[in-house]
């Protein structure tokens, strides 16, 4: 088990299937990930590689799918490339689990790091609530939430 | 010390934020049927009750700071094992951008892995996921409607 740990969990008015595109399929990705067209790109196969593009072209984060199974269980080695601080922390686990519950989702999202205090960890937990969000709303009404600003404590340790 | 933070964006007003987490007629939509007895003043006493009128939990109103902050003395009252735990702090704040909030939930005790803080953790997602809906414009979530101890 992790020593840095971050799990978030949301329930969101949809199906496994449509939940499992959104948060696969590059079309639907591309509407609601935050910061607006951040984008995920992978074969979504065991043992592939993953990266994640920020709209300017940068690369974000990368990584390889550890597990897959759709559309319920995504695992991915996950590592930080745009801070250095964060790169030299090394691998995140990051654990994507969707469980259907009457006509909603529960999607739990679980980051853990055999280090104290990773600061990997205390950026995803900035970034999560507001792609999960953006993503919910996407899902449940049409519109995602793209202008969102990141809170004044994140800014801060990202400054 | 036990600590759980629960942090969502949700497309309204603060002020409509603050209503729907402080009024009973929007409560009851989205926090499995039950409601809060409070006029939210500062040192007032606040209750929440289930749908057939006993109190789940009890306390009073600490900080009040409508439509941006609340903190909540807060004990549960009806499972003896969390009441013997005494009071926990749970504090409400609504941050606007542009035209979405952020509301952060955070609820603390004095008390290593406390029970009423694994209790509450597990609630509070489906609670304001919920809430989120209603907000919204779509129905609150199913199994919020009803209470789990009815």
């Amino acid at each position: 088990m992790g020593r840095s740990k971050f799990v978030y969990i949301t329930y969101i008015r949809t199906t496994p299937q449509k939940l499992w595109d959104a948060l696969t399929k590059p079309e639907f990705i591309g509407q609601y990930w935050w910061p607006a067209g951040t984008m995920l790109e992978s074969e979504w196969t065991p043992g592939a590689s993953w990266t994640m593009r920020f709209a300017d072209g940068r690369i974000a984060d990368v990584g390889e799918i550890l597990e897959i199974d759709p559309p319920r269980r995504l695992v991915l080695k996950w590592r930080n490339e745009i801070m250095p601080e964060l790169k030299a922390e090394g691998f995140v686990r990051g654990v994507f689990e969707l469980q259907q519950d009457g006509d909603c989702v529960r999607l739990t999202v679980t980051h853990t790091m055999d280090i104290d205090n990773a600061k990997l960890i205390e950026g995803v937990s900035f970034g999560w609530p507001i792609v999960l969000s953006s993503l919910k709303s996407f899902l449940e009404t049409g519109i995602p939430m793209l202008g969102v600003h990141l809170p004044d404590a994140a800014v801060r340790r990202a400054t | 010390m036990s600590k759980c933070v629960y942090v969502t964006y949700i497309r309204t007003t603060p002020q409509k934020l603050w209503d729907a987490l402080t009024r009973p007629e929007f409560q009851k939509q989205y926090w499995y049927g039950m409601h809060q007895d409070c006029d939210w003043k500062k040192g007032s006493s606040w209750a929440m009750k289930f749908t057939d009128g006993r109190t789940a939990d009890a306390g009073e109103i600490l900080e009040s700071d409508p439509p941006r902050r609340a903190v909540i003395k807060w004990r549960n009252e009806f499972r003896p094992e969390l009441k013997a735990e005494g009071f926990s702090q749970c504090t409400y704040e609504i941050e606007p951008d542009g035209d979405i909030c952020r509301l952060t939930v955070t609820h603390e005790i004095g008390v290593e892995n406390s029970k009423l803080l694994e209790a509450v953790s597990g609630g509070w997602p489906r609670i304001l996921s919920s809430l989120k809906t209603m907000l919204e414009g779509g129905e609150p979530l199913p199994r919020t409607h009803q209470s789990p101890a009815t």
